[in-house]
């Protein structure tokens, strides 16, 4: 290279832009491992920063656009991964590190034991959706399993102490990060079971860096959650963060004061709530009353004699329809006996023996008059006989009884 | 009865009201039951104070009984 150039004399700036363009061309995409120091974050929202190792030193720059995205901010003794381009700023000549991602040393190894004991526990059945119960909805007490001088438990009793004062609370405290935190977890969830400590258990902690949070993920943890009679609410750091604990329990709470909120019921909700329902209660009980009235309505002094006059004027009608029709019933009879009686006096006249004396026939009688001769043998010669006329009558004596004949052999009929 | 339980009962009653086949008779009974469990159960909520206490035993899965004391947040 010094061959290809020896001979030549460059301007600072000519040198400067052929020094750039040869290292951004040779380290394009490249990684670099490092220990942060120097740390400035800029007014502007870039990171200025140093990596270094034992023997040399990196400057580095994240702009804004990119580090907005970076789930930690770093700091003084951070070991980290970054990937980017060498570049050179041609007024200072100074070349720096381009960082375009950035991840702490470990996190990787980290996530990806993480995922492998995340499909193991999933194979042994930890994360069935089965085995999730439902949290009491009246819970009287509830267990903590988490520091007692942390961020979870100040938002926690916070929570409650707003919500609900009708719930109690035992802390259990453990560690919750670092060497011995699974142990000591492990053991108060198996603790709080054993003497049936609370209806309900939260385990967590306040946000933190993946480490910190792996306690959370222990396989002793894990497993005193799958084995818990008590329903447990795993709430492990921030809302990004995660814990194997999560899946393990039966409810799974972004931050510990979400899990508060999801364990309480609001007090003046529940007394709210009562009110509502005896309120319920009195309109269901009035609706009723109400139906049975308007029923026994129906039997008022009032409404029975309207209806006792309503059936009085029914049998007014009847009775007046009924006299109407005998009144004409009998006077038609007495018009057809009339008439039955006219015919039989005319049938009478024509079988009054006085008609037929008055058309020439007498009544011969014995002299008292009273016993009527019909035939001639009935008398004897000398006999006093009478004898009535159609007008007036006369006495007589027999003088002689003539051959007994009848009078069809008499007048040859 | 607990505080479930009788939520529960009171439940119950306002279906029980709801039935057109519960005697008038019957609802009253109930509603009356209903209201008195609605005011004991507020009446033991408001009697109720929170109580905040922390574990003192330390021995790990230890045979003696838990014990606890009252606890304040030191922050």
């Amino acid at each position: 290279m010094s061959d290809l150039f020896s001979d030549q004399t460059f301007t600072v700036s000519d040198i400067t832009m052929l020094i750039k363009q040869t290292l951004q061309g040779a380290f394009h995409h490249i990684s670099v491992e490092g220990e942060i120091s120097n740390f400035r974050p800029a007014s502007s929202g870039h990171w200025y920063f140093q990596l270094n190792d034992t023997k040399a030193a990196l400057q580095a720059v994240m702009f804004k656009p990119k580090n907005w995205r970076v789930p930690f901010v770093p700091k003084d003794g951070d070991r980290v991964r970054v990937s980017g381009t060498i570049s050179v700023y041609e007024r200072r000549g100074s070349y720096q590190m381009i960082c375009e991602q950035i991840s702490k040393i470990g996190e990787g190894d980290i996530l990806a034991l993480l995922e492998q004991r995340k499909r193991e526990f999933a194979a042994a059945g930890y994360f069935d959706p089965d085995r999730k119960r439902a949290l009491p909805v009246f819970p009287r007490r509830i267990c903590v399993v988490t520091s007692p001088t942390g961020a979870a438990i100040r938002d926690i009793l916070q929570v409650l102490n707003r919500r609900n004062k009708a719930i109690s609370i035992v802390v259990l405290p453990a560690l919750v990060q670092g060497e011995g935190a699974a142990q000591t977890i492990a053991s108060r969830i198996r603790m709080a079971n054993r003497w049936r400590l609370g209806d309900i258990l939260i385990i967590g902690r306040g946000g933190g860096s993946i480490e910190d949070l792996l306690p959370f993920s222990d396989q002793l943890v894990v497993e005193a959650v799958v084995e818990s009679e008590i329903p447990v609410v795993s709430a492990v750091g921030h809302e990004i963060d995660w814990a194997l604990s999560d899946y393990a329990a039966d409810v799974r709470a972004p931050t510990p004061s979400a899990a508060a909120e999801l364990v309480s019921r609001d007090l003046q909700e529940i007394v709210a709530s009562l009110h509502e329902s005896v309120r319920h209660m009195a309109r269901t009980l009035s609706g009723r009353i109400a139906l049975s009235r308007s029923r026994t309505a129906l039997f008022t002094p009032q409404r029975m004699s309207e209806y006792f006059s309503r059936r009085l004027e029914q049998l007014h009608l009847q009775n007046d329809d009924l006299k109407e029709r005998m009144t004409v019933h009998t006077r038609e009879r007495i018009t057809s006996m009339k008439s039955t009686l006219h015919t039989l006096s005319g049938r009478l006249d024509a079988l009054s023996p006085l008609g037929v004396l008055d058309r020439g026939y007498a009544i011969v009688t014995r002299a008292d008059g009273r016993t009527v001769v019909t035939r001639a043998d009935q008398l004897k010669q000398n006999d006093h006989i009478r004898i009535q006329f159609g007008t007036g009558a006369v006495t007589a004596t027999t003088d002689t009884i003539l051959e007994e004949k009848n009078m069809e052999e008499e007048y040859g009929i | 009865m607990g505080f479930e339980q009788d939520i529960t009962r009171m439940e119950e009653i306002t279906n029980q009201l709801q039935d057109q086949a519960t005697s008038l008779d019957e609802s009253i009974k109930l509603f009356e039951e209903g209201v008195k469990l609605a005011r004991k159960v507020e009446k033991g909520l408001e009697k109720i104070e929170q109580k905040v206490e922390i574990l003192l035993n330390s021995a790990e899965d230890s045979e003696e009984e838990p014990e606890l004391a009252p606890f304040t947040d030191e922050s």
